[in-house]
């Protein structure tokens, strides 16, 4: 896996961003850029660049599962990897997110080792 | 029938009723039927009254303790920052704010410390090139004999120190999350309140039309009883309560790893 590709993170609070960003720092990520909502992801994902999206679900502007359906109805960044990380619970919700194309879910609050775990996964598939 | 017959309170109402029972019983008994259709017709009239004086009674009642709930902080023992802060939403605001201003100090302080720690961990590495030194010397000197084993079994001890304070300082920035948990509990109670409140201005109104009129027709509230119909079941609502009453919602990640697993993932 190489450790220089650009990561969007996407959650309208900043604490969570610092969170994601700085273990994904220890996980040896360092190229790590942020957006506030899906409104504001959306000029970022398509000057090109990103190369795996975690986004949060619930925000003001554009949610989180607009911006994954956005994504995978945009043929130059379809095929981007997006890792959601959100405090929504319901099976339903979970189920809607795995078919609007996510990759990876993960619930807050979460502990390091599983959103070490879950971007491990997702990588090894994209390796596979 | 004037509003100055009307009775204060549903006790006023009882004893109201139970008098132009009597006497409706006693026109009845002579044959007054004009008589006792007015009576009915005047008990139709306070019973309406007495409805919308109670509305008006409990919205005036409401707006009470809504207004003594955003003046009970003495003045005096305000801070100049919360001064003006006279309503729900803003004290509530003023939370999230505040929360989020301290994880970042918090944030800051693991970020200083997890500095240290990679300090710590280089200062580890120069450790060992003084250990090999004295690993060649201990066969020259008789003193320094375990010396080198038992520095090297407590550098060990220390860098495992070292990886499980990183570990901790780990946990304490992940902590941190739970002020985007209770952030978005507070929006949600920051927009009831917001809610709420629009819907008594409404009320208030209501209240001071139909006190001086009778036998009006009120709609319900059509706005919120559209909203509800139109609810989508995927809507972002932020954080869920698990539990026995709550089927719907995962308890933990265990869950989503099985749910994803059931649908192929």
């Amino acid at each position: 896996m190489k450790k220089d590709i650009k990561i969007l993170v996407v959650d309208d609070f900043s604490t969570m961003r610092r969170i994601i960003k700085n273990l994904l720092r220890d996980l040896g990520f360092n190229n790590v850029i942020e957006a506030d909502d899906g409104k504001t992801a959306l000029p970022i994902l398509q000057q090109g660049g990103v190369q795996f999206l975690v986004t949060d679900w619930n925000m003001p502007g554009m949610t989180g599962i607009d911006l994954v359906r956005f994504v995978r109805a945009d043929p130059k960044l379809a095929s981007i990897p997006i890792l959601m990380v959100t405090a929504e619970a319901k099976r339903e919700q979970i189920i809607a997110a795995a078919q609007a194309g996510v990759n990876g879910y993960v619930i807050k609050p979460f502990t390091a080792a599983v959103l070490k775990e879950k971007i491990d996964k997702i990588f090894e598939r994209i390796g596979s | 029938m004037p509003e100055t017959d009307l009775p204060q309170g549903l006790d006023g109402f009882e004893a109201l009723l139970h008098a132009k029972a009597n006497e409706l019983v006693s026109v009845l008994a002579v044959g007054d039927v004009n008589s006792a259709l007015d009576i009915v017709n005047d008990l139709q009239n306070v019973k309406h009254l007495a409805f919308y004086n109670e509305v008006g009674y409990l919205t005036r009642g409401l707006h009470e303790a809504i207004k003594s709930f955003s003046g009970d902080v003495p003045s005096d023992a305000r801070e100049d920052s919360i001064q003006g802060m006279t309503d729900a939403s803003d004290r509530l605001a003023y939370v999230m704010e505040l929360t989020e201003k301290t994880s970042h100090e918090t944030m800051d302080r693991v970020d200083k410390s997890l500095a240290l720690v990679d300090k710590m961990d280089v200062q580890s590495g120069r450790f060992a090139d003084l250990l090999s030194l004295v690993g060649q010397l201990e066969s020259e000197f008789e003193g320094l004999r375990g010396v080198y084993d038992r520095t090297c079994q407590l550098k060990q001890e220390s860098e495992s120190t070292v990886a499980k304070l990183r570990e901790e300082l780990t946990g304490i920035l992940v902590a941190q999350s739970y002020q985007d948990i209770t952030g978005q509990l507070i929006r949600r109670v920051i927009t009831l309140v917001t809610q709420v409140e629009g819907s008594l201005v409404q009320l208030m109104n209501m209240a001071a039309k139909v006190e001086s009129i009778s036998g009006l027709h009120v709609e319900g509230p059509t706005e919120n009883k559209k909203q509800n119909a139109k609810k989508d079941p995927i809507e972002a609502e932020g954080p869920q309560l698990a539990g026995e009453n709550n089927p719907e919602v995962v308890g933990n990640q265990d869950d989503v790893d099985d749910l994803l697993s059931s649908l192929g993932f």
